[in-house]
Formats: structure tokens, C-alpha cells, sequence
């Protein structure tokens, strides 16, 4: 059974160590039990860009949906052999040692070809072409399938993005998760697995999906791919950049190389980039 | 089990049978249709209708041989039906007939034990039941659904009566067993008992929720009842099941125990009134001789295996036999005076260490104040108060009340009587906490 890993601080993060961060021995037992389909960490939150339509009207801003200590620093897709598998994975994870992953399973579609995965074969090994985002779904309270510009709800559908964007090349892969009811977390706190459900709150808003996109037209594209996605209009669009890393570099030197980059924005300023497009 | 094939087909008797059945093999039968069809509903739903069938085949034709497997076959014949109806389970079904046809037993219903550890090839055999509980209590649930499942699947009450003991609409419960039951399907929770390495903690989680359900029936959290006796009687049903599945785990056979001797006190808690009886004024010789020996016994054999430390590794947790020791000392004491108030406080601190729980504070410095004079166990609690954890439990300013009344503070203790009255939420409690108001007063 295939699962989303979303990997965040969570509210009772403890201080990062970087020495704990021993993320290529778990990359090392993950591919050799053939569990994981594909990986990649984001670049940290300041490089967030989200994208709402409202009213017709593209906004974006800078920075991710939601306040930081919750915003995703980085995800895997694995396919398990069923949830326990799945807790187990994710609590070898460096993350669960100090913020806390989330497990999501995917919708499974009955008309799904059988044996089809969410990463498609041999992805891994696929060359970057342009500048990759994850697309991030969410759901906004009172703004799900709101249809906030008027149009009739039937066009909400993702089919027609998905089509498009699959057609243009830009869509990589990308599917829609389980609510957030069907979420597990799992920390690892003074050597033990602390398990929990979801515990949603229906006030607050969820990632409902995801889809990898590749674009050589910048921020800008992406931006513009974004908006077109229906959930633009009643929820909205986190794009993240990706971080690459060599997971076998001595993590403690990658750590100390890359802190001058948090907190420091590399994504152009969504507004310039609005200003540019309207020229 | 009474009767045979076509025999003595007697109205009350069959009533008996039905309801035997029901207790002893509602989980088996459930389980068991469970880990064959995947579907909780469908075997929960063919689970029921096997037991419709009986209430309606076995006046008529007697009580079977063995009532078990007649149960599981009619269940299995009627998921059968309806997922063949479906259709969507074809080889599902294609399976289960191969297995049927392997087991080839002619001239009676097949043996569920038959089917066992066949589809989950590679695990030890364990008992379908026991997947359930762990199932039933798995941590990606949350906790208030893990009991009500457990209580739904496990002990076959249904969504009203659980509804009805934890005080909920009964929309609110059915909703809440359902998502339970989603989640399992959605986010692909096994089926399964947790391998050797996740066995301790896991086990830990099946035991919480017990522990909740019997706790909910020695003193309910609400309404006109100070206990609810039909909780305690499914949660020892279900500790037992657990002690008999997992004869090693002794954190079970432990609070199997602690189940035990708060249970054998039960009659004499309340009086003719539905009044709360303190444990002082209790008439021992009413308490259920044969589950105090019972309790004392499965305590005596989990000491005997608590010596052997590696299994449960170096730092053994046992907060259930703590507190089934704490009853032993109680149940063992003739008269109230001749309780060891002093092995009760060694368990206490033993049990703070474990866990810094307020409600293990509280009865510590109850303990104390027994123990070594009420003006410990007030300053114990002067400290607990000022923590402010326990704000609003009324057994705070209780406690407080009874070792000041014992110091001769009668109106310290009539002003924490009235705290006391004015937060207790059943009325049995209620109605206690008045009289002793009432008593000092006259005094």
C-alpha cells in the first residue's frame, strides 16, 4: 500500500541536531527493502509561494499556507506493506527524532490499472529538466469546492488541469491523499514510538493532494500552472522548490554549510514576479 | 453447553444457550469473518445474522453439538451470499471455497480453527480474537475510538448500549465506530498481532483501553450510578480473553487481577439505596470470595514470572500489578484497621515513579495520610492543590475533607465538604459526600 511521509517540526519540536541527522542510512534501508518510490527535501519555508484565485483574480504570497513549526520540510512516497510498516519506516526517519512525520495514504481509484504506482518506474533515475516544484493541494475551512468565482462546481474536478498539464510535459506525477481522519503522526521521543492519529480539527485546513511539476519558464510558470489548478479557487496552491542534497555527505558539515541559507528567500518576490508577468 | 442435536429443545434453555453463544463466541465468530472476507462490516453484519438465524433454528431443531462452528458456518455462508452478490470479491471467494474443499471435512460443519494461519501465512497461529483486540487498539486510532470498537467488535454490545455508557448521542458513537472502521480500510491498518519486537508496547495499548473500560465501570464518570457493573463485566470478559490468548504477558494477568478485586468489592460498594458505601464501612464478608481468590492467585503466579526481567527488559513498568497489589493489601486486611496502610504507600511511590500522574498523587497522599497521620497526606495535598492539576475533580477537596475530619477540623473539613459537593458528578457521590457533611455537623 503506497503512503505520502510528510516531514514538519510539529508543536512540540525539540532543538535540530544536526549530528542525529543520519538520513542516509535510512535512505540505505529504505531502497534496500524496496520501499521507497521517490524522495526529495524542500527548500525551507521562506522559499514557499502560494497561490490563490479569488474572484478571477490570481494572489499570491510569499511564504507557505500555514505557520511554520507545521510546513512540510520534505516528503517521500513508499509503498509498504501495510501501516505498521509504514510507522516503522517513518520512525527510523532523522525527523521523527526531533519534529514528527505524517502519514497519509492515497486515494486508490477502483479504476486504477492494476499494479500502477504513484511514482512511475525508473523516475528516480529521470534527469531534471527544468525547476521542479511540489505542488501542494490544501484545503482552506469554508473554501473547499466553494466555487469562489462563481463557477459551477462540476468544473472543479482536477481531470482537465491534469490532462493539460500532463499534455504540456510539466506534470511529473501527483495524486490525491486520504483526509486528513486517515492520518497517523509518528515522533520518536527518548527512544520510543509515539504513535497518534490525526486528531483533525475542522477549522483548520489540510493538504488534501500533491503533484511534482517541472517547469523551464521559472516561478513564474509554476505560478501560472498553479492558478490553474481548480483548488487555486477554493482552497489554495503551495508551490515548494526542491532542496537536493547527497544523502551520503558527512551530514554534519552539510548542515553548518547550508544555515546561511534559512531564512534567506532564493525564489524571486512573488509580487515582481506578477509584475513581470502583467508586463 | 447443555442440550444436544434435536434434544430437549426447552425455551429457557435454548435462551441460556443463545446467550452463551453470544458471550463466548460473538468475538470468534466476528474475527474469524473478519481475516476471511477483509470486511469489517460484512462480518459483523453476517456475524449478526448467524446469531438471528439460531435465536430462530434452534428452538425448532435443538441446540447444536457445537454451537461455535454452527455460528462461524452460518455467518460464513452469509457473507458468502452477499459478497458474491457483490461481485467485486470474486477471488476472495474463489479462496475461501478452495479452502473449504482442502479442509474437506465431510459430515460437519468445518472447524474456524481449521482456517487458521493460512492467508497470513509465516505468523504464528495466533487466535483470530486476538488480531481483533490489536486491531481494535491499534494508535493510529484515537483513544476514545479504540474502546468504543473494542466494545462494539470485541464484546458485541451494540452502538446504542455504547452510546449509552459513555453518555454520547447515539449518532455521535455510530459515527465514531464507523470512522474507526474506515480508518482501518483507508490507512491500511493490519490485521494482524504485532510481531515479537512491537509486542510490549503494543500490548501496553490493549491493556489502556481494558484498563479505561473497567475504570468506567468502577466508577462511572457520570450519571445516577456510581458503577457501571456491565463494563466491568466486559472488561474482565475481555482481560480474560487477553490472559488466556497471552498466558505469558503478566502487565495482563496483572490487570486481569486489578479487575478482580475492585469487581469482587462491587456488592458491597452500594447499599440497598445505590449509595456509596466507603471502603471502612464496607461489609467484608459481602465482598466475592471467589474472585478475591481468584485475583489473589493470577497476582501470585504474575510475581512468580515477574523475575524474569529479560523479557520485559531493564527497566520493567508494571503500573497494573502496583495497582492490583494496592487491592490485594485491602481485600486481605480482615477489618479496616488491620490494613497495611504502609505496603499501600511503597506501591503508590513505586507507581509516582513510573508516571507523574496527579491522580496517582492524589491517592498517594490519601495512602499517607493513612499511613502516618492525616497532616501528611493535607500537606501532600496542599501541594497537589497549588499545582492546580486536579483543578475541579471533586475527589481533591473529598480527600481533603476526610483527613481533616479525621484530624478533628470539623470546619476546614465541612468547607471542603461543600467544594466537594458542588463538583461530584454522579449523584451516588453526591449523596455520600452530604451525609459525612451532615454527620460532622451533628458531631
Amino acid at each position: 500500500m503506497e503512503y505520502a511521509l510528510f516531514y514538519a517540526e510539529g508543536a512540540d519540536a525539540l532543538p535540530y541536531d544536526p549530528a542525529q541527522d543520519d538520513v542516509g542510512e535510512w535512505v540505505d534501508d529504505v531502497e534496500a527493502r524496496g520501499v521507497s518510490e521517490y524522495g526529495e527535501r524542500l527548500r525551507p519555508e521562506q522559499d514557499a509561494t502560494t497561490v490563490r484565485v479569488r474572484g478571477g483574480e490570481v494572489l499570491v504570497v510569499d511564504g507557505p499556507f500555514t505557520e511554520s513549526k507545521e510546513s512540510i520540510g520534505g516528503f517521500d512516497v513508499i509503498d509498504a506493506r501495510d501501516l505498521d510498516e509504514a510507522i516503522e519506516v517513518a520512525s527510523k526517519h532523522p525527523v521523527a527524532s526531533f519534529g514528527r512525520v505524517e502519514i497519509r495514504p492515497f486515494v486508490r481509484w477502483p479504476d486504477a490499472a492494476p499494479g500502477s504506482r504513484i511514482v512511475p518506474p525508473g523516475f528516480a533515475d529521470r534527469a531534471v529538466e527544468g525547476r521542479r516544484y511540489l505542488m501542494l493541494v490544501v484545503v482552506e475551512p469554508g473554501g473547499e469546492r466553494a466555487a469562489a468565482d462563481g463557477r459551477p462546481v462540476e468544473d472543479d474536478g482536477p481531470e482537465a488541469w491534469v490532462r493539460e498539464m500532463d499534455g504540456r510535459g510539466v506534470r511529473l506525477f501527483g495524486e490525491v491523499l486520504r483526509g486528513p481522519a486517515d492520518a497517523t503522526f509518528v515522533r520518536r521521543r527518548h527512544g520510543e514510538v509515539l504513535v497518534t492519529d490525526g486528531g483533525f480539527a475542522e477549522a483548520k485546513e489540510w493538504i488534501a493532494g500533491f503533484d511534482l511539476i517541472e517547469v523551464r519558464g521559472g516561478l513564474a510558470e509554476a505560478i501560472e500552472v498553479a492558478s490553474k489548478h481548480p483548488m487555486a479557487r477554493g482552497g489554495a496552491i503551495e508551490l515548494r522548490p526542491m532542496w537536493p542534497f547527497d544523502v551520503h555527505e558527512d551530514h554534519v558539515a552539510r548542515a553548518g554549510r547550508e544555515a546561511a541559507e534559512r531564512g534567506v528567500r532564493r525564489e524571486p518576490a512573488a509580487s515582481e514576479v506578477l509584475a513581470e508577468v502583467a508586463r | 453447553m447443555p442440550g444436544a442435536d434435536g434434544a430437549d429443545p426447552v425455551a429457557p434453555g435454548i435462551a441460556d444457550a443463545l446467550r452463551d453463544a453470544y458471550a463466548s463466541e460473538w468475538a470468534r465468530v466476528v474475527a474469524t469473518l473478519i481475516r476471511v472476507t477483509g470486511d469489517w462490516d460484512v462480518a459483523e453484519d453476517a456475524a449478526a445474522g448467524a446469531f438471528a438465524r439460531a435465536a430462530e433454528t434452534w428452538p425448532r431443531d435443538g441446540i447444536p453439538r457445537n454451537p461455535g462452528a454452527w455460528l462461524t458456518t452460518a455467518a460464513r455462508n452469509l457473507a458468502l451470499d452477499r459478497l458474491r452478490r457483490r461481485g467485486v470479491e470474486a477471488d476472495k471467494v474463489r479462496e475461501w471455497i478452495a479452502m473449504e474443499e482442502l479442509s474437506g471435512r465431510a459430515g460437519g460443519p468445518p472447524d474456524p480453527a481449521d482456517l487458521a494461519g493460512d492467508a497470513l501465512g509465516g505468523e504464528p497461529d495466533w487466535d483470530d480474537r486476538l488480531r481483533l483486540v490489536f486491531t481494535c487498539a491499534h494508535p493510529a486510532l484515537p483513544m476514545e475510538s479504540r474502546v468504543a470498537l473494542t466494545l462494539r467488535t470485541v464484546a458485541g454490545l451494540d452502538t446504542g448500549e455504547i452510546a449509552r455508557a459513555f453518555h454520547v448521542p447515539e449518532p455521535t458513537m455510530g459515527q465514531r465506530i464507523s470512522r474507526a472502521k474506515r480508518k482501518i480500510r483507508h490507512a491500511g491498518i493490519p490485521y494482524r498481532v504485532p510481531t515479537a519486537d512491537l509486542l510490549p508496547e503494543r500490548l501496553g495499548g490493549v491493556l489502556a483501553v481494558l484498563y479505561l473500560v473497567a475504570n468506567e465501570g468502577y466508577l462511572a464518570s457520570h450519571g445516577d450510578a456510581l458503577q457501571r457493573l456491565d463494563l466491568s463485566a466486559e472488561a474482565i470478559r475481555l482481560a480474560r480473553l487477553v490472559v488466556d490468548l497471552m498466558p505469558d504477558a503478566d502487565e495482563a494477568r496483572a490487570l486481569l487481577a486489578l479487575m478482580l478485586l475492585q469487581h469482587a468489592r462491587s456488592a458491597a460498594r452500594v447499599d440497598a439505596e445505590g449509595d456509596l458505601v466507603p471502603l471502612p464501612e464496607q461489609d467484608r464478608a459481602a465482598w466475592d470470595a471467589a474472585e478475591i481468590a481468584e485475583g489473589l492467585a493470577l497476582l501470585g503466579s504474575a510475581a512468580g514470572r515477574a523475575g524474569d526481567a529479560s523479557r520485559e527488559g531493564p527497566a520493567p513498568a508494571r503500573p497494573y500489578r502496583l495497582q492490583a497489589e494496592i487491592q490485594a493489601v485491602h481485600v486481605r486486611a480482615r477489618t479496616a484497621d488491620e490494613t497495611d496502610w504502609r505496603a499501600i504507600v511503597a506501591r503508590y511511590d513505586a507507581l509516582a515513579m513510573l508516571a507523574d500522574s496527579p491522580f496517582v498523587a492524589l491517592n498517594r497522599a490519601i495512602a499517607r495520610g493513612m499511613a502516618l497521620g492525616p497532616q501528611s497526606g493535607l500537606d501532600d495535598l496542599a501541594l497537589l492543590e497549588a499545582s492546580g492539576r486536579l483543578d475541579g475533580y471533586h475527589l481533591l477537596p473529598a480527600a481533603q475533607a476526610d483527613l481533616l475530619r479525621r484530624q478533628g477540623e470539623t470546619d476546614a473539613a465541612a468547607a471542603r465538604y461543600r467544594e466537594a459537593i458542588a463538583l461530584a458528578r454522579t449523584a451516588p457521590e453526591r449523596r455520600f459526600l452530604e451525609r459525612r457533611l451532615a454527620e460532622i455537623a451533628r458531631s
